[in-house]
């Protein structure tokens, strides 16, 4: 069976997967920009707090994937949930370091002018620092995005979803005609997808991003 | 024109101190000023002065360790700061606007902030791009990074003056900007204020500046001691001690042309033809004015060439070849010093003078001006003399209250001669 | 936070923070799984710019000593409960015979070996890919490099198994694609980064094309190729525990066989001991990279 025979007849199994796959790093990545930019608000006025949120973030994410899903099997079972923990851990990083970051890089000229012309902090915050810093943020959430696409596919061991699913059965299947099929089918899946995330960032970029900032 | 009601505020700083934590010397010490309503004060002073610290906690934004801020008849000192800050305009060095909003959006920030409907903001905003000399037209959707320095500067005027706030903050606003520029936002900040009367503050290192600019100036010294506030013209011709005189630098004389402007000496009329005219009339008119001279104004009715007899004749009838250009004209804003180095300059013996779209106004001549300075020079002489008087006065009172132990600093310096 | 931060952009050149902006995107596309420079225990290095009261930016004690004593803290309490936990037969078949060592071992083999290939692949092709010849085509190498991270390391690695059968070898060669990327991504960024009048000064007192490289460029280029070394190790070291899936060994059968079998004790065993070792290594790496930093960079470099 050909490679697009196989995804022929298998495109019903293969789309589910590729949603699943899809929502649960979309899902994830939402989450982890909330938590993520809250943490970078609560700690960048802090040199200290800062730089421990970056430094906890990026220990973890020096963890390797399996060992952190291993660690929290035990703990959440398995299925989706050390799948959402997991994927939304790792998706913290990049979103936390780029948003201390953003918004410390935040000229004090402009914040002292904000202050000047009687913006409370809040107004502050919403209206000129986060708008200012969301360019650095989203490019954490692009880069936090493509990292988990390929750590969903790890997760599917412990019996998350997505297409992660799809190169297992392969891996199972080793040294059948079929092998070669799934897991291609799958690791192409996950590549389109990064792929089609990426675009939708650029699309996402233009859209949130001020015309007066855009590089 | 100028009227006379003053839509400021007066702002008094009594007593006010800034102390840093772990700083045994306060940054700012015991400042104490009185600004009148409608008054354009300048703090200058070698940087690290004070001078900055000083201006920022009239809005608060450094919160003074001790002393009292009354702006109007209101302590201001303990309110609600974001409420202080937006009855008072502030514009800072390199403008500081927000680069991911439109200037249309940058100027309605305050005016939205205090709930003005929609329809006045708006409308405020177009009033306040057509006051700073900016096409509404054209300015409104663009972003900060699409304008130039100087037109980024008259924006963030505009955002400072867009709530109508009757006392306005300037930290070295036009710093950042070439000589050139900073000369045409200096005029058009003279101009504003003629129309506008608001209390004015304004921060700046550069003494000529402050000459031009202020109603009076406060010398400071280190730790934003005043060392002398008054009127340019008493610092100028009578600097109260060493600090003051070498701060004034070189030159005074001439710094004194920067204190007068064109309109307050004769602008007369001069004999002019239109470029569209009819060649034989502009050949009348030369042949029978009073002078030998006449100005040639373009379409747009602004200054083009200065046409002398005989000029026509050498360029046999061309007028694009005949006669000289006009290089530089002045506003009746503009100092004498301007004029006299635009006379300087065009080589004509006279200076055009121009409105506000470039238009043809009159012109000035070097006669008024060396008679104008002449007399200025003299009636300094003898304020002088006055002034002496009066601050001879004043430091045996000082002496007086020191020994008394009261403390003599502060505004006790703001003795007018 | 630091003085670099309060520079004022130039007027009217570009709006205030987006040179920030560019900074962090280079660096992010450039190393999409950088790790940071900082681990929990070592706040001195993640103040980039402290400036006068930063301390020198060599190993202190208390980096040397903090993670490494978390670390054995860790193993032994696992150790601990370990021993207390009930085995049963199927969870000793998995632990005995010294398979533990043994994992730890090809562990540790696959890691080492395919960051040496990492490095004397990517490093060279870095600096050929800068070389006025084949500049051009740095930039197309880059894309491809950030376009390859979309591929999943899993997919990879087992569609070589396919390709080239069950074994380590097909494990190394996928880890040596997937760390290669960021490696060289890194030696181009941190040899463009250099200030194109220091490579003319170089050629103006007469160096050589090679020595310019060896003297100048590659010096100033050290803190980010370290970072993309450190880099490529942490990956490597994550990706090792992949191999199980395709017979290489490691680390990660202990934890896959924990899975299968459902024998929560091995799969915490192979989950800590992955995790201690790849914690262990970034630490190591972050000395390494402390000491070998030239000193007069310190300053001004994160």
């Amino acid at each position: 069976m050909s490679f697009w025979e196989y995804v022929g007849n298998r495109h019903a199994q293969l789309l589910t997967d590729t949603f699943q796959h899809a929502s649960a790093v979309f899902q994830c990545m939402v989450l982890a920009t909330v938590l993520g930019v809250l943490l970078g608000v609560a700690t960048y006025r802090s040199e200290w707090a800062g730089n421990l949120a970056t430094a906890t973030t990026a220990t973890i994410l020096t963890v390797p994937s399996l060992a952190l899903i291993g660690l929290l099997v035990p703990i959440v079972g398995l299925g989706v949930a050390p799948t959402v923990i997991a994927l939304t851990l790792y998706g913290l990083l990049p979103v936390v370091r780029n948003a201390v970051v953003g918004l410390r890089g935040v000229d004090p000229a402009l914040i002292d002018a904000a202050k000047g012309i009687g913006m409370s902090r809040t107004a502050r915050l919403v209206r000129v620092e986060l708008p200012l810093a969301w360019p650095p943020i989203l490019t954490g959430i692009r880069v936090s995005t493509q990292m988990l696409m390929g750590i969903a596919a790890i997760a599917a061991y412990a019996s998350g979803p997505g297409l992660g699913n799809e190169i297992f059965r392969g891996i199972s299947s080793l040294g059948s005609a079929n092998a070669l099929n799934q897991v291609l089918s799958g690791t192409l899946g996950i590549v389109v997808l990064a792929l089609l995330f990426d675009a939708a960032y650029i699309v996402l970029g233009r859209l949130t991003i001020s015309r007066g900032i855009r590089a | 024109m100028p009227d006379t009601t003053a839509s400021g505020a007066g702002i008094a700083l009594e007593n006010l101190s800034k102390l840093y934590p772990g700083n045994p010397t306060p940054a700012v010490d015991n400042v104490s000023m009185d600004i009148k309503p409608g008054e354009t004060v300048i703090l200058v002073g070698p940087s690290g002065c004070g001078k900055s610290t000083t201006l920022k906690m009239i809005n608060r934004l450094i919160e003074p360790t001790s002393g009292r801020i009354m702006i109007g008849d209101e302590d201001v000192t303990g309110i609600d700061p974001v409420r202080l800050r937006r009855k008072v305009g502030y514009a800072i060095q390199s403008s500081g606007l927000f680069p991911h909003m439109t200037v249309a959006q940058n100027i309605a920030l305050v005016p939205k902030m205090i709930g003005w409907p929609k329809a006045r903001v708006s409308s405020r905003v177009e009033e306040m791009l057509d006051l700073v000399g900016l096409d509404p037209r054209e300015f409104h959707g663009r972003y900060p990074r699409q304008l130039s320095g100087g037109q980024q500067q008259r924006v963030g005027v505009a955002r400072a003056l867009a709530a109508d706030p009757p006392v306005l903050l300037m930290d070295e606003p036009f710093g950042a900007v070439d000589p050139i520029t900073r000369d045409h936002l200096q005029d058009e900040l003279i101009r504003l204020q003629h129309e506008l009367r608001k209390t004015i503050v304004f921060v700046t290192h550069d003494f000529d500046e402050a000459i031009k600019l202020g109603d009076r100036i406060a010398v400071l010294r280190e730790r934003s001691h005043i060392a002398q506030f008054d009127t340019p013209e008493a610092i100028l011709t009578n600097p109260a001690d060493d600090f003051v005189s070498g701060f004034v630098g070189a030159g005074a004389a001439l710094k004194r042309l920067n204190l007068t402007r064109v309109r307050d000496v004769g602008v007369v009329d001069f004999p002019t033809a239109s470029m569209d005219d009819p060649l034989q009339s502009i050949f009348d008119l030369l042949r029978s004015g009073a002078t030998n001279e006449i100005l040639l104004l373009d379409r747009h009715r602004r200054p083009y060439k200065w046409l002398r007899r005989g000029d026509l004749m050498r360029a046999k009838g061309s007028l694009a070849r005949a006669g000289t250009l006009v290089h530089d004209t002045v506003t009746r804003d503009a100092t004498l010093r301007d004029a006299l180095e635009a006379v300087l300059t065009d080589n004509a013996g006279r200076v055009a003078v121009t409105g506000r779209r470039g238009e043809y106004i009159g012109v000035v001549d070097m006669e008024t001006l060396m008679n104008n300075v002449h007399e200025l020079l003299e009636e300094d002489r003898l304020d002088a003399v006055e002034h002496r008087h009066a601050l001879e006065e004043q430091r045996a009172r000082q002496t007086r209250l020191a020994q008394e132990g009261v403390d003599p600093a502060g505004g006790a310096h703001g003795v007018k001669a | 936070m630091s003085p670099r931060d309060r520079r004022r952009p130039p007027k009217g050149e570009r709006p205030p923070g987006e040179h920030e902006v560019r900074g962090v995107t280079f660096r992010d596309e450039a190393a999409a799984g950088e790790r940071g420079p900082v681990l929990a225990a070592e706040p001195a290095p993640a103040a980039p710019a402290a400036s006068v009261t930063r301390p020198p930016r060599r190993i202190t004690w208390k980096k040397a000593v903090t993670l490494p004593a978390v670390l054995a803290a860790v193993l032994l309490a696992t150790w601990l409960w370990f021993r207390g936990a009930r085995l049963d037969s199927i969870a000793h078949q998995a632990v005995d015979d010294g398979k533990v060592w043994l994992a730890l071992r090809q562990h540790l083999q696959l890691t080492a070996v395919s960051t040496f290939f990492v490095l004397i692949i990517a490093i060279p092709l870095g600096i050929a890919l800068t070389r006025a010849r084949l500049r051009r085509a740095a930039p197309f190498a880059v894309a491809v490099a950030n376009l390859g991270q979309a591929v999943p390391a899993l997919g990879l690695l087992v569609l070589l198994v396919i390709w080239l059968g069950i074994g380590a070898e097909a494990a190394v060669i996928g880890m040596v694609l997937y760390a290669v990327l960021p490696v060289l991504a890194n030696t181009v960024a941190g040899l463009k980064a250099i200030d194109p009048t220091l490579t003319e000064a170089a050629r103006g007192i007469g160096m050589s094309a090679p020595g310019v490289l060896a003297k100048v460029e590659l010096p100033l280029a050290v803190p980010l190729i370290l970072a993309g070394v450190r880099n490529a190790l942490v990956l490597n070291v994550g990706t090792a525990t992949l191999a199980t899936f395709g017979g290489g060994g490691g680390l990660g059968d202990l934890i896959s066989a924990g899975i299968i079998t459902q024998r929560m004790p091995v799969l915490v065993l192979g989950s800590v001991l992955t995790v201690v070792l790849a914690l262990l290594v970034d630490w190591l790496a972050s000395l390494v990279e402390l000491l070998l930093r030239p000193r007069g960079l310190e300053v001004g470099e994160s």
